[in-house]
């Protein structure tokens, strides 16, 4: 394409906007709003898939060891959950190293006081086995209940479950993205649709005269894409700004607390700009190509 | 060379606009194409330039079938071609100078080109002295005149008229005509649908009379040949 020509597609997606300016700025303002509340949804779900992932790495069980069972047989015992398919890790705490762990987590002097190393140490010897990741837990939990000298398997619901849920809350993002996404989509063709009226004469005339199909269409996509880049800057700019806020307040200051790894300023910069740009120009362009397949006859 | 071979174009609610036509018009030809209202002229007219493809048939142009060129191609099929319409279809906001531009734009002719191309074209349908003037500050012959120089800038070996002089007063038509008799001296071929009696049966040229889709005549040197 000569440069004169993609100077001229400029200036005509250009008059487009300033034509329907306040069509065009209704768009722009849809985009932004629609990219604002996806942008809090990117936030969440960037942050709850680095909670996921945490979460999903830590996800053990603990296997305990029938009475019977010797240190011997349990060393054995460990050395072959070990060996299972999708085991990360299979580690052996006996009765007494029990005590101290459960110690070292619990600060309830009453409970901790009853707890005695010894004779009368009622804690159970336990396997504690990390599956390589958590869909592949219940199959690890199934194969190691087959084994001989197992008493039972006791699994950390909570992380399953708080796992399960945010990953239910991914998936309600990811639909209703979509679905904001798809919306302004329709209002950003809405707006092509318009320029496309105003200028069917001239359209009418670059047809009649032998323009190329690419040549008409071209404003048109370029209108959509910059309405599309234009209703993404603005909500980048301020979800940035709040969450740089929002990272300081949470952890005054340094990024990482013990209560809430938060992402970092930097890698969420790039996750909102490369994303909400990235579908803020797609959904202008699809916008654009909606109007052009249904109104544009060429 | 315009070649219609059996040519049948039949819309979808049936309407059987052209039934068999078969006609050539070799380059350099002036030919009116006369009939009354709703006898297929518009038809005949719109296949020359791909805004209509025929049911059954070939037109070629240049020996080239227009119903197989694809849709991609249609755009250099039509820059062969100049269309003069009734209501000349110019561009409301944009000068006269303007109007002849954008049809250069339209197929990427470079920027140093546009301004002595359109010069010559406005200069030579008589309107130097008028290129900055809009549309609405135009007569309507004046307005033809435009759309004119829009269809011969880009020097197509044909031009095809669809009632050109629909809406104009007897002495505007006359210009108009006068204007299309020179271009075609020059070599282009000249298509013009028309119900001007005075004008066809003054000017003695070829005419091709369609009547419920047939060729019913075909004379040169012909008159018009109905009273309205």
């Amino acid at each position: 394409m000569k440069i004169d020509t993609i100077r001229r597609h400029f200036r005509e997606a250009y008059r487009g906007i300033v034509k329907n300016s306040w069509m065009s700025f209704a768009a722009v303002g849809a985009v932004a709003v629609t990219l604002m509340i996806f942008g809090v949804f990117v936030i969440f779900a960037v942050n709850l898939g680095s909670i996921t992932d945490e979460v999903g790495d830590n996800v053990s069980m603990n296997v305990v060891l029938k009475d019977e069972v010797t240190k011997e047989q349990a060393t054995a015992l460990t050395t072959k959950i070990k060996g299972l398919p999708n085991v990360n890790d299979a580690r052996f705490i006996s009765k007494d190293e029990g005590v101290d762990e459960v110690k070292k987590n619990l600060k309830d002097a009453d409970f901790t006081r009853v707890l005695q190393k010894g004779e009368n140490n009622f804690l159970p010897n336990l396997i504690k086995v990390t599956p390589k990741n958590v869909s592949v837990s219940k199959g690890v939990e199934q194969a190691v209940k087959g084994l001989e000298g197992i008493e039972s398997v006791k699994n950390s619901n909570t992380a399953k479950e708080l796992l399960d849920s945010v990953l239910l809350f991914k998936n309600i993002i990811l639909v209703f993205g979509v679905g904001l996404a798809v919306l302004a989509a329709f209002l950003i063709s809405n707006t092509i649709k318009l320029t496309i009226i105003a200028r069917r004469r001239e359209i009418e005339v670059q047809r009649l005269v032998g323009a190329s199909n690419w040549f008409i269409r071209w404003p048109f996509f370029i209108e959509g894409g910059f309405i599309g880049f234009v209703g993404s800057v603005l909500p980048i700019g301020v979800l940035l700004l709040v969450y740089q806020g929002f990272v300081k307040m949470i952890s005054g200051g340094s990024q990482n607390t013990n209560l809430l790894q938060m992402v970092g300023f930097a890698d969420m910069a790039m996750y909102l700009t490369v994303s909400i740009l990235g579908i803020g120009i797609f959904i202008g362009v699809f916008g654009s190509v909606l109007s052009i397949r249904r109104f544009l006859k060429i | 060379m315009i070649e219609m071979h059996d040519v049948w174009k039949v819309y979808p609610n049936g309407i059987e606009a052209l039934r068999g036509v078969n006609i050539t018009i070799d380059t350099g030809e002036f030919v009116y194409v006369v009939g009354p209202s709703g006898a297929g002229k518009s038809s005949f007219i719109k296949l020359m330039y791909r805004e209509e493809k025929p049911t059954s048939g070939v037109v070629l142009i240049n020996g080239v079938n227009v119903k197989r060129v694809r849709d991609w191609k249609i755009p250099h099929l039509r820059r062969k071609i100049g269309v003069v319409f009734q209501d000349y279809k110019l561009l409301p906001h944009m000068s006269a100078y303007d109007n002849v531009a954008f049809a250069l734009e339209a197929v990427e002719v470079p920027t140093k080109q546009i301004q002595p191309r359109v010069e010559e074209a406005l200069e030579l349908v008589g309107l130097s002295d008028r290129m900055k003037a809009l549309p609405s500050q135009l007569s309507g012959g004046e307005q033809q005149r435009v759309s004119i120089a829009r269809a011969i800038v880009n020097n197509p070996g044909f031009i095809i008229a669809d009632e050109p002089t629909g809406n104009l007063d007897p002495e505007n038509s006359w210009d108009i005509m006068y204007l299309l008799e020179e271009i075609n001296m020059r070599g282009t071929t000249v298509v013009m649908a028309t119900h001007n009696k005075e004008i066809v049966n003054t000017m003695r040229q070829r005419v091709i009379a369609i009547e419920q889709g047939i060729v019913v005549r075909d004379e040169i040197g012909g008159e018009y040949g109905y009273e309205d």
